[in-house]
């Protein structure tokens, strides 16, 4: 790694170290822009949410690999499958962050309820880690030379794959299914009970982008990548998988009458269609072009936008998609930012650590000449022509800034204001006058040398057109009934002090204490 | 019996008297006019048209945070009360997502946070047959505690008994799949800022429609692929049998194809 670099991850890491500390020593209020109305952010929004999705090519390529037998993308596997683990370690990193509660974290496997999306998200991704580190075991394995262990990884290689792509499809649409209880929360461009679906759908895009993105990357930092063939057979996949969400969404705005709201402008539609137009539709278009195809920075590009899309997805479904509802414009906080920033900065380090020291894209099929590149100098992008690609990427960046500008929404109250008046509804509403039902007579208990008891009457001592409960039910008096008389004779002592009846009985505020038959009655 | 309250609004006199219960038989502080739900403001009053407008938790019949809890901090009780259980929960805030009525809050500011929320006085009164303090204290008789099918009952006879003083509907029969707390109201409840636009059906019906499939995916799914991946082992095994060494050999042949080379 270069001294630049490395500086970087130091300085994000101790960043990273100080925001756990405000987290974890203040609580989630000191850390985040989370509130009651908003309880859900950018760590469950992208953290877990994009985490997991991105990490979907591990079970789509070992599906591919050992029970389709499709044995050409071999090489893919062990990238996949070392994504996949990163991913899930990283998610449960973000996971100890996002739950008040972090030691408690091992709960749902003994109190489950199976009636929750959440006991069953919770119970796959705990699994499939298990299953992650086991199908990724060989490479550790065969790297520290142990042969009895590595045969004992084979013997149940098969079964432990099916049950890893179970597990995956479980939770992948489980993901989405979270959502599927807040039909009066979420915007309807995403509110959906096929949310599952097309979460499974399109995380399989995800992962399967998140192989040629990191092949890329790979190369340029390490001089180590997948083969073309393979990469381009993937893009025609995702070319496929693109597709079938496009199509499957639009029937499906369509059949709930939302379709119209994606051509409102309105913060929900611009970020719907930075999911949409530059996150699906572009990179699909750009996969189907053999040209980009065939070059690896045309698919790094493609891949990138896939990625994008997905992430925006997420985002959308779990932060963009509440703001209306909640009614609160909810920012992530610099820690929470930084949080993020953290992690995926961890996830690319462990990355890089494993593809130096593990045979993460096994043997090097191309010239060994050929590969050394200068590490993390940009080569320029061949075969396609660079230009439009760099102009793809300014109008990307430029798309951005305008999402940003238009995410600003306008002040809700006045929304509501206007609304109000449409439903035409008297406005003045008085409550007709009921009688209190107050207690009266009530006896307070005698002290042995009081001259008679006194008799209390809430007639005398409130003002039934502005009850005042608080100015005697606060400390002395408690205002629940079963405790509302006290038990204990009250001391004349106790009212000069300026407790008790004393409170307001101090010859200013009322009457003094003074002349016991004002309140005593006579014996 | 299901325990229940019903509210009034149209004889709410605004006094507070609930507000000051529950924050005294809970230990909560004694803020005067809490205006929003919170950690520790569990019942508040607040204000719309002129109408003061008792907020507290639904406690509903099928309750969707105990639906979603996924270490059942939160169950219905036999009784109806929704009550929270602080030694399981893992803080996920999934309730307060959930929740059609915007009712748990969290304790943002602790290194040890609990949802909070009204629990109806289960634990200290109502399962011993008292009625929750803030109904015990009402003066005007705007929230009362009873059976939930006799405060339905009421609430129909007060309404045929005075159809110009109510709006024709009782807040919480059916919204959301029925809740233990219900309101009357002599303004339409859209207009005083209710949600009106919740399902009839219970909510957490949403998810186990989808959740119930889980055991047919594993075993069908498991099935299916278990079995495709016999099939076509098997034509593997044929394949290799009949062209003997010529397959493996161009298999081979075709794996070493460099870069750009090998269309698939």
């Amino acid at each position: 790694m270069s001294r630049f670099w490395r500086l970087v991850f130091w300085t994000l890491s101790a960043l990273f170290a100080i925001s756990a500390l405000i987290r974890f020593g203040g609580g989630l209020g000191a850390a985040t822009n989370l509130s009651n109305e908003f309880p859900w952010g950018l760590w469950i929004g992208f953290d877990i949410l994009v985490g997991v999705g991105l990490a979907a090519g591990g079970f789509v390529i070992a599906a591919t690999v050992h029970i389709f037998q499709i044995k050409k993308y071999e090489p893919l596997a062990r990238s996949v499958v070392l994504t996949a683990f990163l991913g899930y370690l990283l998610v449960i990193i973000a996971l100890m962050f996002d739950i008040g509660r972090p030691y408690r974290i091992w709960h749902p496997l003994v109190m489950g309820n199976p009636h929750s999306v959440m006991f069953e998200v919770a119970l796959c991704v705990m699994l499939y880690t298990m299953v992650l580190a086991l199908e990724f075991s060989p490479l550790v394995l065969k790297r520290l030379n142990l042969k009895a262990p590595m045969r004992f990884i084979h013997a149940i290689y098969l079964p432990l794959v099916v049950i890893g792509v179970l597990l995956s499809t479980l939770h992948q649409s489980s993901l989405g299914t979270l959502f599927v209880i807040v039909p009066n929360k979420l915007h309807p461009l995403w509110y959906t009970t096929l949310l599952p679906v097309f979460f499974f759908l399109s995380a399989i895009a995800a992962g399967l982008a998140m192989a040629i993105f990191e092949s890329f990357l790979s190369y340029r930092a390490f001089g180590k990548r997948l083969e073309q063939d393979l990469l381009e057979g993937i893009s025609r996949i995702i070319v496929v998988l693109l597709a079938v969400v496009l199509v499957w969404r639009a029937i499906d705005l369509d059949d709930r009458d939302a379709l119209h709201l994606a051509f409102q402008v309105t913060p929900e539609s611009v970020m719907f269609w930075g999911e949409m137009g530059l996150g699906l539709i572009l990179p699909m278009l750009l996969f189907m072009l053999p040209k980009i195809r065939a070059s690896h920075g045309g698919l790094f590009f493609a891949a990138t936008l896939t990625i994008m899309g997905f992430i925006i997805n997420r985002l959308n479904v779990s932060v963009t998609g509440f703001a209306q509802s909640s009614g609160v414009n909810y920012v992530p906080s610099l820690i929470e930012w930084l949080v993020t920033i953290g992690i995926v900065a961890f996830g690319f380090a462990l990355f890089g650590l494993a593809v130096q020291h593990l045979d993460v894209f096994g043997p090097e099929r191309v010239g060994k000449s050929e590969l050394r590149i200068p590490q993390l100098v940009p080569t320029p992008l061949r075969t396609i022509p660079g230009k439009p690609l760099l102009g793809l990427w300014a109008l990307l960046l430029i798309g951005f800034v305008l999402m940003g500008f238009t995410m600003r929404r306008p002040a809700e109250g006045t929304l509501a204001a206007g609304a109000d008046e449409s439903t035409g509804v008297a406005t003045a509403h008085t409550p007709a006058r009921v009688p209190l039902s107050l207690i009266d007579g009530l006896e307070f208990p005698m002290a042995e040398d009081s001259p008679g008891v006194v008799v209390f009457d809430h007639d005398s001592h409130v003002d039934f057109d502005e009850p005042e409960c608080r100015s005697c039910h606060v400390s002395d008096f408690a205002i629940v009934h079963d405790a509302a008389v006290p038990s204990a004779p009250m001391l004349m002592e106790a009212m000069d002090e300026g407790r008790l009846c004393g409170r307001c009985h101090d010859d200013e505020t009322a009457f003094g204490v003074d002349e016991c038959e004002l309140c005593h009655e006579e014996e | 019996m299901t325990a229940a309250i019903l509210t009034d609004l149209t004889k709410c006199t605004d006094c507070g008297a609930c507000v000051l219960a529950c924050q005294q038989i809970n230990g909560l502080p004694a803020v005067e006019q809490p205006t929003k739900l919170s950690d520790t403001a569990w019942t508040i009053v607040r204000q719309s048209r002129g109408v003061s407008i008792r907020k507290h938790c639904m406690h509903c019949l099928d309750p969707t945070c105990a639906s979603v809890c996924p270490v059942g901090a939160l169950r219905s009780t036999p009784e109806g009360p929704v009550v929270y259980e602080e030694s399981r929960c893992i803080g996920c805030r999934y309730c307060m997502l959930a929740c059609p009525f915007d009712v748990p809050t969290y304790e943002w500011h602790s290194a040890h946070p609990k949802v909070q929320k009204c629990s109806m006085c289960f634990e200290n009164r109502v399962q011993y047959g008292d009625q929750p303090a803030c109904t015990s204290v009402c003066p005007a008789g705007a929230t009362i505690f009873g059976d939930r099918d006799e405060l339905i009952g009421e609430a129909y006879s007060r309404i045929a008994a005075a159809p110009d003083r109510y709006v024709d509907h009782i807040y919480g029969l059916e919204e959301a799949g029925g809740t233990s707390v219900m309101f009357l109201s002599g303004i339409p409840f859209a207009a005083l800022g209710f949600a009106t636009d919740l399902d009839t059906e219970p909510y957490p019906r949403l998810t186990w429609n989808i959740l119930s499939q889980v055991p047919n995916i594993v075993g069908i799914g498991g099935v299916t692929l278990a079995g495709v991946y016999w099939v076509i082992s098997r034509r593997m095994t044929l394949e290799r049998l009949n062209h003997g060494l010529e397959v493996d050999e161009e298999a081979e042949a075709s794996r070493r194809i460099p870069e750009n080379g090998g269309e698939s």
